[in-house]
């Protein structure tokens, strides 16, 4: 920089003497090239910022707003402003606590599966090197359909009279099916192995990145040592996967909270309620246009724990970086 | 192993005197055994690892492969006991009503539509977005990028109700109601066109091309931009098909936003139009199967071409934030 800040002397010709300008002609030399770098930034942000702002910024607030009010959503039901009626109900309203319920004991059951199943396979993976690449694409394929067509998939699987599970369940144990989407506590536990099934391959393949990332020396030397498996692995593999593991818990949280597809395709919430998970729950009075303050309310609070969520995780992701340099 | 060692009269015979070798030997026969004992062991192991491996696969992939059955035959033959895996009669007539009685083709060519559209409009936005966060200097900066991340995580259900209100409020306006309202294409694409994740990997990757290109280009005369299409662009474009890939995998698998935004069977896509071939009620399995199975062979067809890319992109999602 200083090179072409201050040229070298011999290059400077005799009339050369430093720009002057007077406060007002600098001033507006300043102003100009301050709107020229705005506009030139406009230039590339504003398709971005257009989109974003009108179908995602100003619901977002709009949303807020709304929460204090009820209908709106059709015609012939105008939008009326009810103050806090809303929120003071959303802790009341046993609907909406069974969903906030149903959808915690699914978030947590889903996570604990899928994680430690993927851990499993990751290492695995990470031994056995042979064929590895198979394995890998073969566990990633359930993410390739749309959660929809998965589900409908194991609408097949778990079918009471010709699914694959019962006929199993018939023949090897005896007696008569089982109904995984029509009892309670099945059908949720049916919707938590369709989940974990279409994650799984995902998750082994982020923890497989984690575990490559394990420095090799540092195995090689504890194993010099004299540790054995477990302890390298509780020594060693679990301390440089533990930023990975609690960020990827939290992103886990975020988006198991929003379960719907499924649930909406193989229970539709049933039976009585059994599956009725948060997003099913707000959908539905959305759009069947029952008491839709309920709804609004319930919506912005999903915003707000997802907000926090996220912000806990960048939190993390911070730190780790911190612990990298 | 080690009696044998000495009770052998091979050895024994030829034994140079018993205290100092007898340990020794022994100690050998004993490291031989357990030596070849953990081999057997992490034979076993090994074997042991592939077969749990194989049956998570098999588990996997096998769904898939139940449909194929009952998208073949008629629905009724399903439910004979003992079950009849191949069926006697296979038809294709669940094809036949697939394609003359639904809107199948319809839901394909709207899938196509609203994904592929979503995906040009993404990564158009966002690159330029990204181009702008990681080379311009413009006041307000560091707070507008924080601002639009903040939103990275907003869930569609959360904005749902607004977003529909919205997109329903500009349908009444003179003239851009014609083209933004439920139930038109816009009205599907436009707030699906929103997530910012795009813009920060494009940032982060634009802001990885060394300064002293620009500087050359600038030198040269060359505006802000040509820079960007001309330098800028070819550099990235691995990152752009990451990103495309990432994005219209999401966008043809969504399915909450396109399940309120067209309801017409006109606009309606292919996630929302089979799942409305499940009746309430009664299903007709065979459709069903029919229909399912058509979607995902052309998909996993693709996949196994360009699989290292995929994984590429779902991995993006998660790891680049």
């Amino acid at each position: 920089m200083t090179a072409v800040d201050a040229p070298a002397p011999e290059a400077v010709p005799d009339d050369w003497r430093a720009p002057t300008l007077s406060d007002a002609e600098y001033r507006w030399r300043a102003r100009r090239y301050r709107f020229r770098t705005v506009r030139r930034a406009a230039g590339f942000l504003s398709p971005y910022l257009i989109v974003w702002g009108v179908f995602l910024a100003i619901p977002a607030v709009w949303g807020i707003f709304l929460s204090f009010n009820q209908g709106g959503l059709i015609k012939g039901d105008p939008r009326v402003f009810v103050g806090f009626d809303n929120w003071t109900r959303t802790v009341s309203d046993s609907e909406l606590r069974t969903a906030v319920k149903n959808t915690s004991i699914y978030v947590l059951i889903a996570i604990a599966v899928v994680f430690t199943l993927a851990i499993f396979l990751a290492s695995l993976l990470n031994h056995y090197k042979k064929g590895s690449n198979f394995y890998k694409v073969a566990l990633y394929f359930p993410l390739l359909a749309p959660p929809i067509l998965g589900a409908l998939m194991w609408f097949f699987m778990v079918n009471f009279d010709f699914g694959i599970l019962n006929l199993i369940k018939r023949t090897v144990i005896g007696g008569d099916g089982i109904r995984f989407l029509g009892d309670n506590p099945h059908a949720l536990l049916t919707i938590v192995a369709v989940e974990v099934w279409r994650g799984l391959g995902f998750w082994v393949l982020f923890y497989l990145a984690g575990l490559q990332s394990v420095p090799e020396e540092l195995q090689a030397a504890a194993k010099v040592d004299g540790a054995g498996k477990w302890r390298r692995f509780r020594r060693i593999t679990v301390p440089t996967l533990r930023p990975l593991l609690l960020f990827a818990l939290v992103i886990a949280v975020i988006f198991n909270f929003q379960l719907f597809d499924s649930v909406q395709v193989l229970t539709d919430g049933g039976p009585r309620l059994g599956t009725a998970t948060v997003v099913w729950f707000i959908h539905k009075r959305l759009f069947k246009f029952q008491d839709t303050g309920l709804a609004y309310a319930s919506s912005i609070g999903l915003l707000v724990v997802v907000l926090v969520l996220t912000a806990l995780s960048f939190w993390l992701l911070g730190k780790r970086r911190q612990r990298e340099a | 192993m080690a009696r044998d060692v000495t009770t052998d009269p091979a050895t024994l015979e030829e034994a140079p005197p018993p205290e100092a070798t007898d340990d020794a030997t022994a100690m050998a026969a004993r490291l031989a055994e357990a030596g070849r004992a953990k081999r057997l062991n992490e034979r076993t192991r090994m074997i042991l690892a592939y077969v749990v491996l194989t049956l998570f696969v098999v588990i996997a992939i096998g769904p898939a492969f139940y449909l194929i059955s009952p998208a073949f035959r008629d629905s009724v033959s399903l439910f004979t006991y003992p079950p009849e895996w191949i069926p006697s009669e296979p038809t294709l007539d669940n094809y036949r009503f697939l394609f003359s009685s639904t809107s199948y083709v319809r839901w394909a060519i709207n899938t196509l539509i609203f994904a592929g559209s979503t995906t040009l409009l993404t990564l158009a936005t966002n690159t330029m977005a990204g181009y702008a966060f990681a080379r311009l200097r413009f006041p307000g900066r560091n707070l507008l990028f924080f601002v639009i991340l903040a939103t990275l995580m907003v869930p569609v259900a959360a904005v749902l109700a607004p977003t529909y209100l919205t997109v329903n409020t500009i349908g009444d306006w003179p003239i851009i109601g014609n083209w933004i309202d439920i139930d038109t294409y816009l009205g599907l694409i436009l707030p699906s066109a929103v997530s910012p994740l795009g813009v920060f990997m494009m940032r982060q990757f634009i802001e990885t091309l060394p300064d002293g290109l620009y500087e050359a280009a600038r030198l040269d005369g060359a505006g802000e931009w040509r820079i960007f299409t001309k330098i800028v662009l070819p550099l990235i474009k691995p990152a752009l098909v990451v990103l495309g890939i990432f994005v219209f995998m999401l966008t043809w698998a969504s399915y909450l936003w396109p399940l309120v935004a067209a309801t017409d069977n006109e606009f309606r896509v292919l996630t929302v139009g089979i799942a409305s071939l499940k009746g309430q009620f009664v299903t007709d399995w065979g459709i069903l199967a029919a229909a399912s199975l058509l979607t995902i062979v052309p998909v996993t067809i693709v996949f196994l071409f360009f699989q290292k890319w995929f994984v590429q992109a779902s991995m993006a999602g998660a790891l680049k934030q």
